[in-house]
């Protein structure tokens, strides 16, 4: 049993590997993360939002709703904990 | 060859990690080691997400420099060259969100568990139910 765990994970970890031999080197400053959309971000954000800091701009501006939701997940999370965890009440 | 070891290790650095925590959750018995497995998978997802941001050449932070107000302030061109990218990071803080919301379930349920069946093993709980 533990050594089909093993070989489950090895295998996993070969496809992985694999699947880095196509991606661009790391620190590329030519890889296509950093050459097709954020640049825009980086170079509009000021002028656009004001805000200095480029992931606070992108996260509360660009992506309000998206952190909206997150909030949500964290309320719904919560929710369940005390759900789960409260203990009924004797009568 | 070296090249090509240099450009990508850091990939395999955190395969081995995610690896680990992906053993954990598969071959472990006990909840309590299955949860800290998940947790190691999370963190080896961010760990990898946020180092894909940086970019060779004098890359800093994504904070502007001298850029407040509207920008009238920025006296100069703004070379995205000069900032990594700030898109994985604001991806992560979402991803970390989703993890200790996760992380947190996962931890009461396993508090109800053991309120009920008294042992956190896997095959004991099983027996148990049977």
């Amino acid at each position: 049993m533990k050594i089909a765990n093993l070989l489950i994970v090895i295998i996993t970890g070969m496809v992985l590997i694999y699947g880095t031999l196509d991606m661009p080197d790391w620190g590329d400053p030519n890889s296509p993360a950093s050459r097709h959309l954020s640049p825009n971000y980086i170079s509009d954000a000021v002028e656009k939002t004001a805000t200095p800091n480029v992931v606070t701009a992108v996260l509360g501006d660009y992506r309000g709703y998206d952190t909206l939701g997150e909030t949500a997940v964290i309320f719904s999370a919560g929710m369940a904990c005390i759900l789960i965890l409260r203990r009924k009440r004797k009568k | 060859m070296l090249d090509f070891i240099i450009g990508k290790y850091n990939y395999w650095i955190y395969i081995i990690l995610m690896m680990i925590g992906f053993y954990a959750m598969i071959g472990k018995r006990n909840l309590v080691k299955k949860i800290i497995g998940m947790t190691i998978f999370q963190t080896s997802i961010i760990l990898f997400f946020v180092s894909t941001a940086y970019k060779k050449g004098g890359a800093t932070l994504p904070i502007i420099e001298h850029a407040h107000g509207h920008g009238e302030h920025v006296g100069h061109a703004i070379e995205a060259s000069s900032y990594i990218n700030p898109l994985p990071h604001v991806l992560m803080l979402t991803a970390i969100v989703v993890m200790v919301a996760t992380l947190g379930v996962a931890l009461a349920i396993v508090i109800k568990i053991y309120r009920r069946y008294n042992t956190l093993e896997e095959d004991e709980i099983l027996k148990a139910i049977k």
